[in-house]
C-alpha cells in the first residue's frame, strides 16, 4: 500500500496545524500571564432586573438606584473601576436563569444583585449557590430564601415578607383594634404571605380576624368586593395588591367613598411612594403601612435628595432604595476587602462582621441566613408642605428579625 | 335588596366595558371579516390620549371625542398601510400582521408614554358617588353606563338603518357586485376601519378611570374582547353585546359568592358555553382559514 492512500500526507501548514498552535499559544500565554494584572481589572456586577413585562417600573427604579450610587462613589469601589452589566429578566423565572447562566459563563461576573421577583429569586438561587458566586437579592421578599432556601452566598439586603406582615399585626393591636377587621389580598405567593403572616402574628397577639377575602391576581373590577366591605363596615382592612391592582384598589375605594371610613393598613408596596401614589394620587392619603423604607427615614434624606435631583423631582420608592442600598452593601463590602473578592468567605466575613449605614437606616445580617435586619418604619400617608401624598413616618420598629431556618 | 341592586350595577358596568371593548373588534369580524389585534393597542392609545388631555386641563368633555379621533387617525393610517392589503387574505395571515403590529406599538408607547402606571386624572363633575338605597355607587360607573349604551345603540343604528351600514354589510356578502353598483368598496372598509379603530380609543378613554394605564393592559384587554367576541359569535354584534352582558355578570356574581374562583368560574363558564355551542351563541357562517 502506497503513503498516500493511508492518508499520510507530507508536512504542510494545515488549518489544524494552524489552530492547534494557534491554541496552545493562547494556553501558554494565560498560564504565564502574571496574577497581578487581575488587581486592576475591573469589578462585574451584574444587575438582573425587569425591564420589560408587568415590573417594568420597578426595574427602571432599581437600575436608576444602583447606576446613582455607581455615580456617587465615582464608579469604584475597594480600588478596582466597577463595570455594570444590567440584564432583563421579563419579571419570568426561566428567563432569570437564562440571563444569570450568561453573566455567569459570558460575562464573567463576580456580583450578582438585583431581582425584582419572587419567582426568579427562588429560580436563580441554585444556579448561583452552584457557582459558588455573592448574590444580593435586593427586592425580592418571599420568606423561603431566609428559611428553607437560605444559602452561603446569598445575601438579602431587604426585607422578608414576614417582617412587614407581623410589624403590620403588632401596629393594628396596639393602635387600632385587638380584634376584628377584615383582610384582602391578591390570590398569588406574596400576598399570601404577607397576609399570612400578618393573620399569624395577629392571632399570637390574642386577636382574631373577622373575614379574609381573596382575589385573583389582574382583577380589573374591586366593585363587588368594595360593596362587600361597605356593607360589612370592619374596624380595619389589611390589603395587598401589587403594582396596577393595587392603583385601582385605591382608586375604586376612593371612588365607593371608603377611604375615610375604613382604616386600610397593608404592606408598604401597597403605597409605594415611587410606583403606587404618583398615580393613585388622594386616593392614597391615610393609608398605614409597614415597610423597610421610606422617603421620610432619617437617613434617606441624602438619597432622597440626590435621586430628585437625578430623576426630576421623584420621591423614591422601594425599588429605586433597594437599588441604591445593595449598592451601598456592596461597595462596603469590596471596601473592606480591598478588591479581592475571590476569596469569598473573606468577603462573606467582612458583610456579616460589621453593620453598613444604609438609606434605610443600619443594615447587620443574621449570619444562620444572611437575612437583614432591619429597622421597620410605619408610615402613615399624609400631605406634605407641597400638598402631594407623602410616606411619613410614624413609628419604628428596630432591629425586627426574620426566625430563620427554625420558623 | 339594596345589596343585590348595587352588585347588580356593579355587573352592569362591567359588563358596559366589555361590550365597549369588544364592539370595535366586533365591527371588524363581523362587517369587514378583519382579525384585528392590534385592538388592544388603540385602547391604550384611548386611554392615553384621554389621561393627557384631562391633565392638560382641557374640557372634559371633550376628553372623548379626542381619544376617538386620535385612534380613529391611527386607524386611517394603518388602513392604507398595510392592513388594506390584508382584507382579502386569510385569517391567519391577518393575526400574524395584527399581532406584529400590536408588539411594536407596546413597544412605541411604552418608549413614548413610559412605564408607569397612570391613572385618570377624574373630572370634579365625575367625581362622588350617588346613594342608592342607602349603598354608595360611583357616579363615574353611571356615566360608563350610560354613555356604553348610548355608543352601543348608536353603533347599531349606523350598521342597520343607514344606507352606509347597508353597503357595508353588502360588501361583505359580496363585494364585487357592490362594485358593480358604483360604490367605492375600499373606501367603505376605509371607514369602517376608522370607526373601529376610534371605538377602541373611546372604550380606552372610558376605561381609563377604571382601569388605569400602564405597558401590558393592551394584552389584557385584547384578551378579555377577544373571549367576548368569540362567545357572543364571530360575524354577530348582538351575539357580541350579548355575551359582553352575561359575562360581566357572571364574572361579577362570582366575585360575590367565590372570590378566590371567580377567574376559574367565569372563564370555566365561557368553557361551557363554547362546548354546548362551539361556534359561539350566535353562530354566523363566516370564511376560515
Amino acid at each position: 500500500m502506497k503513503l498516500d492512500t493511508i492518508g499520510v500526507t507530507p508536512f504542510t501548514i494545515s488549518r489544524r496545524g494552524i489552530l492547534a498552535g494557534g491554541s496552545a499559544l493562547a494556553l501558554a500565554s494565560a498560564i504565564g500571564a502574571p496574577r497581578i494584572a487581575r488587581a486592576a481589572e475591573p469589578l462585574r456586577i451584574g444587575l438582573v432586573t425587569s425591564l420589560s413585562g408587568t415590573f417594568t417600573s420597578l426595574g427602571e427604579s432599581m437600575r436608576a438606584g444602583l447606576q446613582l450610587l455607581l455615580a456617587e462613589a465615582g464608579n469604584e469601589m475597594g480600588g478596582r473601576a466597577v463595570e455594570l452589566i444590567v440584564e432583563d429578566d421579563q419579571g419570568k423565572p426561566d428567563e432569570g436563569v437564562r440571563k444569570v447562566r450568561k453573566l455567569l459563563s459570558q460575562d464573567k461576573v463576580d456580583i450578582i444583585c438585583g431581582v425584582i421577583s419572587a419567582a426568579v429569586a427562588l429560580a436563580i438561587r441554585d444556579v448561583v449557590t452552584e457557582a459558588q458566586v455573592p448574590t444580593f437579592i435586593s427586592n425580592a421578599s418571599a420568606n423561603a430564601l431566609a428559611r428553607e432556601a437560605a444559602s452561603p452566598l446569598v445575601f438579602r439586603p431587604t426585607k422578608t415578607s414576614w417582617m412587614l406582615g407581623s410589624t403590620g399585626a403588632r401596629w393594628v393591636h396596639d393602635r387600632i383594634a385587638k380584634s376584628g377587621g377584615m383582610t384582602l389580598g391578591a390570590d398569588y405567593a406574596a400576598g399570601r404571605e404577607y397576609i399570612g403572616d400578618f393573620v399569624s402574628t395577629f392571632q399570637e397577639l390574642g386577636g382574631s380576624v373577622d373575614e379574609q377575602l381573596w382575589t385573583p391576581l389582574g382583577t380589573t373590577d374591586f366593585a363587588p368586593l368594595l360593596t362587600n366591605v361597605a356593607a360589612a363596615g370592619p374596624e380595619f382592612v389589611y390589603a395587598f395588591f401589587p403594582g396596577a391592582d393595587g392603583v385601582r384598589f385605591l382608586q375604586q375605594m376612593r371612588d365607593f367613598q371608603l377611604t375615610d371610613r375604613v382604616k386600610l393598613i397593608g404592606p408598604g408596596a401597597l403605597f409605594d411612594q415611587e410606583d403606587v401614589i404618583p398615580a393613585a394620587g388622594d386616593a392614597a392619603l391615610g393609608g398605614v403601612n409597614t415597610f423597610q423604607q421610606s422617603p421620610d427615614a432619617p437617613n434617606a434624606r441624602a438619597f432622597v435628595e440626590a435621586y430628585g435631583r437625578a430623576r426630576g423631582g421623584r420621591l423614591p420608592g422601594e425599588a429605586s432604595t433597594a437599588g441604591y442600598v445593595t449598592g451601598q452593601v456592596i461597595k462596603a463590602a469590596v471596601d473592606a476587602v480591598a478588591g479581592d473578592v475571590a476569596d469569598k468567605e473573606r468577603f462573606k466575613r467582612a458583610i456579616l462582621d460589621q453593620p453598613v449605614e444604609t438609606a434605610m437606616g443600619r443594615m447587620a445580617f443574621d449570619p444562620r441566613n444572611n437575612q437583614a435586619i432591619l429597622d421597620i418604619f410605619v408610615n402613615e400617608v399624609k400631605k406634605d408642605a407641597e400638598g402631594r401624598p407623602f410616606n411619613t413616618v410614624v413609628h419604628i420598629y428596630e432591629g425586627v428579625r426574620d426566625p430563620g431556618p427554625q420558623a | 335588596m339594596a345589596y343585590y341592586l348595587i352588585q347588580a350595577l356593579n355587573a352592569v358596568s362591567l359588563s358596559v366595558l366589555l361590550m365597549l371593548l369588544a364592539l370595535g373588534l366586533s365591527l371588524m369580524l363581523s362587517l369587514m371579516n378583519f382579525i384585528n389585534l392590534a385592538h388592544g393597542s388603540f385602547y391604550l392609545l384611548g386611554s392615553y390620549v384621554a389621561i393627557f388631555w384631562l391633565a392638560a386641563g382641557l374640557p372634559w368633555y371633550l376628553a372623548l371625542p379626542a381619544a376617538f379621533l386620535a385612534a380613529a387617525l391611527a386607524g386611517l393610517i394603518l388602513d392604507r398601510y398595510p392592513l388594506g392589503l390584508f382584507y382579502q387574505r386569510t385569517h391567519l395571515m391577518q393575526v400574524l400582521l395584527t399581532y406584529g403590529l400590536s408588539v411594536m406599538f407596546a413597544d412605541l408607547m411604552r418608549w413614548g408614554f413610559g412605564a408607569e402606571i397612570m391613572s385618570l386624572p377624574m373630572p370634579d363633575a365625575l367625581r362622588g358617588v350617588v346613594f342608592i338605597l342607602g349603598l354608595p355607587f360611583p357616579l363615574y360607573r353611571l356615566y360608563v353606563i350610560g354613555v356604553g349604551i348610548v355608543l352601543a345603540f348608536g353603533l347599531w343604528y349606523l350598521v342597520e338603518r343607514t344606507l352606509w351600514g347597508a353597503a357595508m354589510r353588502a360588501c361583505v356578502s359580496d363585494r364585487r357586485m357592490v362594485e358593480t353598483l358604483g360604490i367605492d368598496t375600499r373606501r367603505i372598509f376605509t371607514v369602517a376601519m376608522v370607526v373601529a379603530g376610534g371605538l377602541g380609543g373611546l372604550a380606552g378613554a372610558l376605561g381609563g378611570g377604571l382601569l388605569s394605564a400602564y405597558p401590558g393592559l393592551d394584552e389584557e384587554v385584547l384578551l378579555l374582547a377577544l373571549l367576548v367576541v368569540v362567545v357572543g359569535g364571530l360575524g354577530n354584534m348582538t351575539g357580541t353585546v350579548l355575551s359582553a352582558i352575561l359575562t360581566g355578570f357572571i364574572t361579577t356574581f362570582a366575585r360575590i359568592f367565590l372570590p378566590e374562583f371567580a377567574n376559574v368560574i367565569s372563564l370555566g363558564a365561557v368553557a361551557a358555553i363554547l362546548l354546548i355551542r362551539p361556534d359561539g351563541l350566535f353562530a354566523h357562517k363566516a370564511r376560515r382559514v
